[in-house]
């Protein structure tokens, strides 16, 4: 699974520079708008959709991990 | 490039788009020559006041198309209502109002050749409905088209920007048996192949009539097929069901060597580059071998089954030869090309090319750019590769603009004894005092082995002294396919200056017209 995030993670911010520790704060190319093309490329390789309210709350490596833990629970 | 817009469509354009404010133009960037308006229906509960945003939008597009600047293009998609709400079946204002501003933009672009109308809708109509907004995104972002469809947008939309930079194929290629009918000429005989009558001939027989109409869109039609060149003209002659015959196709190849040598000598033949070709044929390993061995043509897959014929046309037009403004030079230049067939048959009686030019009673009209002309100017600044001094390439904007600098645009329009070729070459030539300089100089390769190059060139060196110019400078700028004309200038009385990277600069001062051979008629108009 985290392979998984991170590819999408490195398709959509087009940086080599991402890890487990990658978040909002600490990654430049993450803005509003590429955080949109990052959940739609999350629900794609994982096939499934996320509330508006998870996707307020997908910015950094870990919570996207957790809430995705979550729904698959 | 830089986008009018009323919502959220970032993600539908390139990272080095720029935008708008939501409904904002108060701001017009003048360092963008690709501007773009974009706007959807508002999202509104309220008819009235979705009325009065849309005749509010109006003014703003009118003000935005009054104040371009010179060089800049409006590319206008058309207003699309993507929530439609009916709440009685009669009241169609919304409607109206919507197609009454797709009017004005197309009306915009019909008079002003800065602005370019694209149909959006034509685009949406590729997905349901119901999928236009994906909501849940939509109040999350304010993105107003779904991610679905928002992935399709940008290839759509790249599409559409180079047929209105005029990028479009010249010559569809195509095999026979199995691809024009239905089984193999050389086995079941001129009556027995399936054109017309019952499925699957019906099928072919609506893929050739699709194409002739293709051909008097301008497209030429050329035939390359592995069978025996005496069969295939018997069917011709004798089955009256074939509708795709000899008189629309421009070159054909029907032997039995290796097509892509076929492909190659028609491309010489018709005088056209390999890069303007599209290859189809019904067999795998013709469309592979054709890959192969020549990468610049265009070898789309062929349907499965003859039904998807239709599907497969559709998408021909639309991948390969669908244009923004067809000229009337497009709809003449089939015949044009004929004409040239049968010059050239004439050519052979004559033992020296002057008699030749002599007996065809050539008329140059030389004319200055005008409404009428600038597009056909613009189209052929887009596709002339072999006679092009320079290979700049313009839209009709880019000319408006350097008419606006000063410059002079001439086309000349020429005619002999066999047919009427149009417009068929320009030269723009830019001003400073007693100095004229020659920024493009070309002619299309269907009038060439004429000297009408010549001719035309005089007759504004001509021109140029008599306005009282001194010195005329010029260059030529070597590109994969302008050889022929690489020492032009040299050949033509002209001092090459400096030579760096290829590009060849050129001087001459001007003291006396040039007497140019008398038999060209030629009329300044």
């Amino acid at each position: 699974m985290d392979e998984k995030i991170l590819e999408a993670m490195r398709k959509v911010f087009r940086s080599g520079d991402i890890d487990s520790t990658t978040s909002q704060a600490n990654c430049e190319t993450w803005d509003s708008l590429h955080h949109l093309n990052f959940i739609v490329e999350l629900e794609e390789a994982f096939d499934m959709e996320f509330e508006p309210e998870e996707i307020s709350e997908m910015k950094s490596f870990a919570a996207v991990k957790s809430i995705i833990k979550n729904k698959t629970k | 490039m830089f986008v009018f817009r009323n919502y959220t469509v970032e993600s539908l354009f390139g990272e080095d788009t720029a935008f708008s404010g939501y409904g904002d133009i108060s701001l017009i960037p003048d360092k963008e020559n690709q501007l773009v308006w974009f706007y959807q229906v508002p999202l509104n509960f309220d008819l009235q006041s979705q009325l009065k945003e849309i005749e509010i939008t109006r003014s703003k597009l009118q003000f935005v198309v009054a104040s371009l600047a010179p060089g800049q293009s409006l590319y206008v998609l058309s207003l699309e209502n993507l929530f439609p709400l009916r709440y009685s079946d009669t009241d169609t204002s919304l409607q109206d109002a919507v197609s009454g501003f797709n009017r004005l933009a197309m009306d915009l672009a019909a008079t002003n050749p800065a602005v370019r109308f694209l149909d959006f809708g034509e685009f949406l109509s590729k997905y349901p409905a119901e999928e236009w907004i994906n909501w849940r995104f939509y109040f999350i972002s304010q993105m107003i088209l779904s991610p679905v469809v928002a992935a399709g947008f940008k290839d759509w939309f790249n599409q559409r920007i180079a047929q209105i930079r005029g990028a479009r194929k010249k010559c569809l290629v195509l095999d026979l048996d199995n691809t024009l009918w239905g089984g193999v000429l050389g086995e079941d005989g001129v009556q027995g192949i399936k054109i017309g009558g019952d499925y699957p001939g019906n099928a072919f027989l609506y893929f050739q009539e699709a194409l002739v109409t293709l051909s008097k869109m301008g497209v030429m039609l050329a035939v390359c097929s592995k069978n025996n060149e005496a069969d295939v003209f018997e069917a011709w002659n004798k089955n009256p069901f074939i509708k795709l015959k000899s008189d629309h196709i421009s070159a054909h190849r029907i032997n039995w060597d290796n097509k892509a040598d076929n492909v190659r000598s028609i491309a010489k033949e018709l005088n056209i580059g390999l890069d303007s070709m599209v290859f189809v044929d019904d067999n795998p390993t013709e469309r592979e071998l054709i890959r192969q061995q020549l990468p610049m043509v265009a070898v789309p897959e062929f349907p499965k089954k003859p039904y998807g014929l239709m599907a497969f046309y559709a998408k021909l037009l639309d991948d390969y030869f669908r244009a923004y403004l067809l000229t009337d030079e497009d709809f003449k230049k089939n015949e044009q090309y004929k004409a040239n067939a049968r010059r050239n048959l004439s050519q052979q009686q004559f033992t020296n090319l002057t008699d030749f030019i002599r007996s065809l009673e050539i008329e140059i009209d030389i004319m200055c750019v005008d409404e009428f002309n600038l597009p056909r100017i613009a189209q052929m600044t887009q596709k002339t590769n072999q006679f092009n001094l320079t290979t700049r390439r313009y839209t009709e904007a880019d000319i408006n603009g350097l008419i606006g600098a000063g410059a002079d645009v001439y086309c000349i329009s020429v005619r002999d004894r066999f047919g009427d070729n149009g417009i068929t070459g320009a030269m723009i030539v830019n001003r400073e005092g007693s100095t004229a300089k020659i920024d493009t100089f070309l002619l299309s390769c269907r009038i060439l082995g004429k000297n009408i190059e010549s001719a035309f060139f005089y007759s504004i060196v001509n021109k140029l002294l008599e306005q009282g110019v001194k010195e005329l400078q010029s260059c030529y700028i070597p590109t994969a396919k302008n050889a022929q004309v690489a020492d032009f200038y040299e050949r033509h009385g002209m001092t090459l200056l400096d030579e760096k990277n290829g590009e060849k600069y050129y001087g001459m001062i001007l003291t006396k017209p040039t007497v140019i051979d008398d038999y060209y008629t030629i009329t300044y108009k």
